[in-house]
């Protein structure tokens, strides 16, 4: 792991039947950057990310997050620690108010504990008080004030997206992955989450990894970029020299042509 | 001859409201337990019948077989099937949800079979008889404050206890409905794996919801076993669990108030068209009944598939 990473893939193998969806990858997340993870469909990026997150189990190789081996861990546990995912297809808690998918997420809430709501009901009550106004703070952020009383469910796919990001904010992350931010968005609210990424990578030195398609987003807004192909890291690197690896190039001509 | 007369007469005795409002009150108590697991968590519980026989003949074996105080007997019955519970859940509550559903069949019908085998313990088809002795005492100090016109209503007590019992437990459910803790559950019904990508611990929440549920079939267990005052096999089988899911449909998915508006309506149903006086033998008019009741809830499915108090935007939205 080298200096500066929050996040370490190491070797992971992820098989499912005889088929190796991610076969060996290894790469580093830097702390406080914006990093993308790109690859033609059927890289293993999906897989990857589920991996990291406790979501499937690893036949193979570590993930190593702030300093220590995570592989294994359950998907609550991980997400505890402050590295949180978001999906590729949007989960809003449809039949739930905006406000309590916002809520819902916040770490540290005693009444979320059946003994505890019972032993300490004041602190959990002075705690919601904290959790409601951060969701509101961060709801208006998000230009989704004005739904907060709606159901989460009758808000438009690009209203989710930005929910489902504004959600994974309340859990106080520390290194966010987000699984395809941009399909389904239309360029308004497209150019609006991108610019929430970079202002919480700048204000609180949030960290993200993303997943995307778009390359005029991933060289336009990350740091550093990852190359998957075939369940294996191919290229690794600054946006440019990712763009114009001819390993890179291969791979997505390959998989247009095949 | 009017072909579908119902006698009113027995419609019109107070014997019989009373005994529809204790099975009522038993009911809902029963279907409390299924609103928390299908109604706010999402998960399908097909047993609730297995844990009102384990609450009814936990507290009757303790009491005639090992001699035990009812009031000890009442707080271990609950404990076991709390137990219960949890062991059914350990193995299958991380399964695909429909597994669940059938294992938690199976335990209901183990319970059962038990209780019909284990003669020893249960008296088997013979019943089990003489567990309500320090209830009866209790019934007759309520029967004494109560006014002297009443007092021939042996069942009134139990109709006070019932549902004095059904309404405390609905309000602390909506109360921990409304606290962080049953926004966690709602969460984990929407969808279990955003529930988990948000750091809650979605198998322990399920447990708990497992948990409770079974805590409400015992005590809906205690109340059929005063009832009756006998405990037989029959009284435990699996059209009892459906019975409870047609209180919840009837009432509303996600509405605790509703299961007990809808128990209340399934039972004076139930029970009214035992009335129905048609040309017909005992055991065909007893079949109709559940026919009556079937037909009802397709129709109730059909048009307002919310039930009476639930809400039909929660049932229309998804992702």
């Amino acid at each position: 792991m080298t200096d500066g990473a929050i996040l370490a893939v190491r070797d992971v193998v992820k098989r499912f039947g005889g088929v190796a969806a991610v076969d060996g990858a290894s790469f580093d997340v830097r702390r406080g950057s914006i990093t993308a993870l790109i690859g033609p469909n059927g890289a293993g990026k999906t897989t990857l990310f589920n991996v990291v997150t406790g979501f499937a189990h690893a036949d193979g190789g570590d993930v190593v997050y702030e300093g220590r081996s995570i592989r294994g861990r359950p998907a609550h546990a991980i997400a505890r620690r402050g590295l949180v995912r978001t999906f590729q297809i949007t989960k809003a808690l449809a039949a739930m108010p905006v406000l309590d998918n916002m809520t819902v997420a916040a770490p540290r809430q005693p009444g979320e504990h059946l003994p505890l709501l019972v032993a300490r009901p004041l602190a959990a009550r002075r705690r919601e008080r904290e959790v409601r106004a951060r969701a509101r703070e961060l709801l208006a952020r998000f230009g989704l004030e004005g739904k907060a009383d709606e159901y989460a469910g009758t808000l438009s796919g690009g209203q989710r997206k930005l929910l489902e990001l504004a959600r994974a904010l309340m859990a106080e992350p520390r290194l966010v992955l987000l699984d395809e931010p941009m399909a389904g968005v239309n360029l308004t609210l497209g150019a609006t989450l991108l610019a929430h990424v970079h202002a919480l990578r700048d204000e609180q030195g949030t960290t993200f990894l993303l997943i995307e398609h778009d390359m005029e987003v991933v060289m336009g807004h990350s740091d550093r970029v990852v190359c998957m192909a075939q369940g294996r890291v191919i290229a690794d690197g600054a946006p440019e020299a990712v763009r114009t690896d001819p390993r890179v190039i291969d791979a997505y001509l390959g998989a247009v042509a095949g | 001859m009017i072909p579908l007369a119902v006698s009113l007469d027995a419609l019109s005795t107070a014997d019989f409201w009373i005994g529809v409002g204790v099975l009522a009150g038993t009911y809902a108590i029963f279907t409390l337990g299924l609103q928390l697991n299908v109604g706010f968590t999402g998960i399908i519980n097909f047993g609730q019948a297995g844990f009102m026989a384990i609450g009814a003949y936990a507290m009757g074996i303790l009491v005639v077989e090992a001699g035990w105080s009812m009031w000890l007997a009442l707080p271990a019955a609950i404990a076991i099937a709390m137990l219960a519970g949890v062991l059914i859940g350990l193995p299958s509550l991380r399964l695909r949800a429909d597994y669940f559903a059938i294992a938690t069949i199976a335990l209901a019908e183990i319970i059962r079979y038990t209780a019909q085998n284990a003669r020893g313990l249960t008296g088997g088809n013979q019943g089990l008889l003489g567990f309500d002795d320090q209830w009866l005492d209790v019934s007759d100090t309520i029967l004494g404050w109560l006014p002297e016109a009443w007092q021939g209503q042996f069942l009134l007590p139990l109709l006070i206890v019932v549902w004095l019992t059904a309404l405390v437990l609905t309000g602390l459910l909506i109360a921990l409905q409304r606290s962080p803790w049953g926004r966690v559950l709602r969460a984990i019904r929407e969808d279990q794996d955003a529930a988990r990508a948000l750091g809650k611990n979605v198998f322990a929440y399920k447990l708990q919801s497992i948990a409770l549920a079974a805590a409400l079939g015992a005590i809906a267990g205690w109340f059929l076993a005063l009832n009756l005052s006998f405990l037989h096999p029959t009284s435990f089988e699996p059209q009892f669990t459906f019975i409870g899911f047609t209180i919840l449909v009837l009432g509303g998915l996600g509405s605790y108030v509703g299961v007990m508006v809808a128990s209340l309506l399934l039972w004076a149903l139930l029970e009214a068209t035992r009335f129905i006086d048609l040309p017909l033998a005992a055991e065909k008019v007893a079949a109709l009944r559940f026919v009556i009741v079937g037909v009802a809830l397709i129709l109730l499915v059909a048009f307002r598939p919310q039930g009476l108090l639930g809400k039909r935007q929660e049932m229309v939205l998804h992702d």
